[in-house]
């Protein structure tokens, strides 16, 4: 399994369309760490305080990071079947269910890294900023550590996500435009059109909302949106893995 | 030793029977080519063969077993279906580098098959640029990166010149010299004739003829292998549907 995880992994470091966009949310996570502590006290915003730790840590994740892992495993798996490199993949390991789970295991591996460097950058900008602007820096401030652990746990779940979202459709624009479409339509209308507004803080982007930014009398409590988040992404995943495994594989008609 | 077996293999798409009961059976150390018309069936053939489709009856197998039963199956089953299996953003040695590594095949195995099949100076080019022969030697090198006793070939000369098909050609004698069982499909009749050793020919899916290609035009008189193979696929000619008994085994 660990030879096959890291195939996925250099299929990953030799994509570009796949890793620039994480490397992106990097540096948008950095800049958004600055331009937060810069506008501090500006406009309305409040000036800058110990109390400020978290909320600059959760700057440089959350949607943004997440986002960028979910379009990239989203990439690298339906582009599997739009290059035909599935052929490759399935001849190197002709159990697929194997094949699919070093690709899902890639995926939130990637997740969990990319969320941990995006929360040591943020850390250490916030850090940066907090010292040039003279305020004290409090690691122990309520919802610190849970947003340094949130980050990376949200960004391994869209990981695990993309990577089924890609297998279930095969098909890299569509996969983009349904997972764009539910964040910014799908999530709004659903609970509206079907007169259950009470059902929109058990949908995914609620359910990661509540676990990035803590529990409010609206939303679901952290532990249980990760919980609801982890069973989106294992029902994608599985049906994306069990199509997978049962879908024959095409290669250039003969 | 057989190492690859056809048995009774049927593969059905709704209305349409892409293989029809085929049954046939190699042996290493000989080269067989894989006859047929467009549409025959000989890349469905090859896809049941490599657990890439499922066949609706029957079995397909690589020393006894199904492709996807083999333990390291690169190792043992070298496959070349389609040269556009690259992603066309990554070098050739990192294509090979990502298929070597489910089999934890070394880094060395890669230079030696992309010096093998001459691509070692544009290794480091991206598979996107490369010819349709240049993408043909890639994926031959793939196929050659588990150093396989079995190598399944689909077209393997589409694309390369005629320098390319030469070398093709004295790959694949050498190859077979060694004891590796090389089962190729191609269109290039006369290219084949100088190839292979046996033949197998389809039909709409179904066996027409099969064994030794020198015996094969011997007993019908037919001038060359292009001549048996048209009178064997004419419209006029029935597809022979042997029982897998009387299918003639090539081992």
């Amino acid at each position: 399994m660990r030879s096959l995880v890291s195939a996925e992994l250099l299929k990953l470091r030799s994509t570009r369309t796949a890793w620039i966009p994480l490397a992106a949310a990097l540096i948008i996570g950095v800049i958004a760490v600055i331009a937060t502590t810069a506008t501090a006290g500006q406009g309305g915003n409040p000036p800058l305080s110990p109390a400020a730790l978290p909320d600059l840590l959760r700057a440089s994740g959350g949607q943004i990071v997440d986002g960028a892992v979910l379009l990239a495993w989203i990439v690298l798996s339906a582009g599997e079947f739009r290059h035909r490199t599935s052929v490759t993949t399935f001849l190197g390991q002709p159990r697929r269910l194997r094949a699919v789970s070093a690709k899902l295991a890639a995926a939130a591996l990637t997740g969990l890294a990319v969320g941990l460097l995006a929360e040591a950058l943020s850390a250490a900008t916030s850090a940066a900023a907090l010292s040039a602007h003279h305020v004290p820096l409090a690691w122990d401030q309520p919802g610190a550590l849970g947003a340094v652990v949130a980050v990376p746990l949200l960004a391994a779940l869209f990981g695990a996500l993309g990577a089924g979202l890609g297998l279930l459709l095969r098909n890299t624009a569509a996969a983009v435009g349904l997972a764009l479409m539910w964040a910014f339509v799908v999530e709004g209308i659903v609970p509206a059109l079907i007169h259950q507004p009470g059902i929109s803080r058990w949908l995914p982007e609620a359910a990661a909302n509540a676990v990035l930014h803590g529990a409010s009398p609206a939303a679901l409590s952290a532990g249980v949106a990760l919980l609801v988040l982890a069973g989106y992404a294992a029902v994608v995943a599985g049906a994306g893995a069990a199509l997978t495994a049962r879908r024959e594989i095409a290669t250039a008609p003969g | 030793m057989t190492t690859i077996a056809v048995e009774a293999l049927t593969k059905r798409y709704g209305t349409v029977t892409a293989v029809d009961d085929l049954t046939f059976k190699l042996a290493p150390g000989r080269i067989t080519g894989f006859l047929g018309p467009n549409g025959a069936g000989k890349s469905t053939t090859m896809r049941l063969l490599l657990g890439l489709a499922r066949p609706t009856s029957g079995r397909a197998t690589i020393n006894g077993r199904p492709y996807a039963e083999l333990r390291d199956p690169l190792r043992h089953v070298g496959a070349l279906l389609d040269p556009n299996v690259f992603h066309p953003g990554r070098s050739g040695r990192t294509a090979l580098r990502i298929a070597a590594r489910p089999a934890r095949i070394p880094g060395q195995r890669v230079e030696e098959v992309l010096s093998l099949t001459g691509l070692a100076s544009a290794a480091h080019r991206r598979a996107g640029g490369y010819s349709q022969g240049m993408r043909q030697r890639l994926a031959l090198a793939a196929a050659l990166l588990g150093d396989p006793e079995t190598l399944i070939l689909d077209e393997p000369a589409n694309g390369l010149d005629p320098e390319g098909v030469h070398w093709l050609r004295g790959l694949l004698r050498r190859l077979a010299a060694e004891g590796r069982t090389i089962f190729v499909s191609s269109h290039l009749l006369a290219e084949l004739a100088q190839t292979v050793d046996d033949v197998v020919i389809i039909n709409q899916g179904r066996l027409v003829a099969a064994g030794p290609m020198a015996d094969l035009l011997e007993g019908t008189g037919a001038c060359s292998l292009e001549a048996f193979f048209l009178g064997a696929t004419s419209a006029d000619a029935r597809p022979a549907h042997p029982s897998p008994a009387q299918a003639r085994s090539l081992s």
